[in-house]
């Protein structure tokens, strides 16, 4: 659950707290593909994500924002949120360990921006983005 | 695709999408975020919520299950959904959504061009979709952008 936070305790240059997930699993694809809506079979079926090259199937780039939604909400309220936008750089595959990680890039007029970013076990960065939020003010 | 500049501004047909708390909690799940403000009443209302909320990525789940479907969305532009990619996806959020939402959901192509890169041509799509409350807020509005390999 996040803590109280305040305008007055976060400062540029600030890291958010890191998130590592457990692996991605096939299954973990399967429920997400029922969560979500999103049934291209390419992240649910193995002979269609070797078709297209991958080897296998690839996750949903969508759950790996939501890790980055779930990594933001762990530091910052959802009512306090304003933006997340994420680019996405490289497939994501079953067995890969998603790490979210970010820190503050501007304080201004009552919104703080942080760059945020995704990355598996070997460095490789998955995702890149920004998010904004607004926070109460102390006094 | 065709003419891409003919398809700027083009707009679908809104849909209804109800939010079930189950829905939340599936979702919510799936992506493995235990945070209780998704799935407990009573927490989320003692953090400042009116009921349970939905997650920051959960406007998928409405575009994907209430909407006309990806596929058909990429009919519609001309756009062969086998060369697509997932390039971008923004999320900005103006009200928290809840259970027992109706949501009423709006999606225009907002931006569209083409570029020529050393792979060769891209498109590049963005639909922009409107969450609109059964009071008539404005709730969230979701940016993707897509890129088709030519």
């Amino acid at each position: 659950m996040p803590v109280e936070l305040y305008w007055e305790n976060v400062n540029v240059g600030d890291e958010m707290p890191v998130l590592t997930k457990e692996p991605i699993t096939e299954l973990q694809l399967v429920k997400y593909a029922g969560g979500s809506g999103d049934f291209n079979p390419i992240h649910t079926v193995d002979a269609i994500g070797k078709k297209a090259g991958f080897g296998g199937v690839i996750a949903h780039g969508m759950l790996v924002m939501g890790f980055m939604g779930q990594a933001i909400t762990n530091w910052v309220p959802n009512k306090y949120l304003k933006k997340v936008k994420t680019r996405f750089v490289a497939v994501t595959k079953p067995q890969d360990i998603i790490t979210v990680s970010g820190k503050v890039i501007k304080k201004e007029e009552n919104l703080i921006t942080c760059e945020i970013m995704a990355k598996d076990q070997k460095g490789e960065i998955k995702t890149t983005g920004q998010f904004e939020f607004t926070l109460p003010k102390k006094s | 695709m065709g003419d891409l500049q003919e398809k700027l501004g083009l707009e679908f047909p809104a849909y209804k999408f109800v939010v079930e708390q189950g829905k939340i909690r599936e979702f919510v799940q799936a992506v493995g975020d235990p945070n209780p403000v998704y799935v407990n009443s009573e927490t989320a209302r003692q953090e400042g919520y009116q009921n349970v909320i939905a997650p920051p990525t959960f406007g998928v789940c409405v575009e994907m299950w209430g909407g006309p479907g990806f596929e058909n969305l990429m009919k519609e532009l001309g756009v062969n959904a086998v060369r697509i990619l997932h390039a971008e996806e923004e999320f900005e959020y103006f009200k928290e959504i809840n259970p027992g939402d109706e949501i009423t959901a709006t999606t225009r192509v907002s931006n569209i061009f083409r570029k020529e890169g050393k792979a060769g041509a891209m498109n590049f799509v963005t639909l922009e979709t409107t969450h609109t409350n059964q009071r008539a807020e404005k709730v969230l509005i979701s940016r993707m952008m897509i890129v088709e390999r030519l």
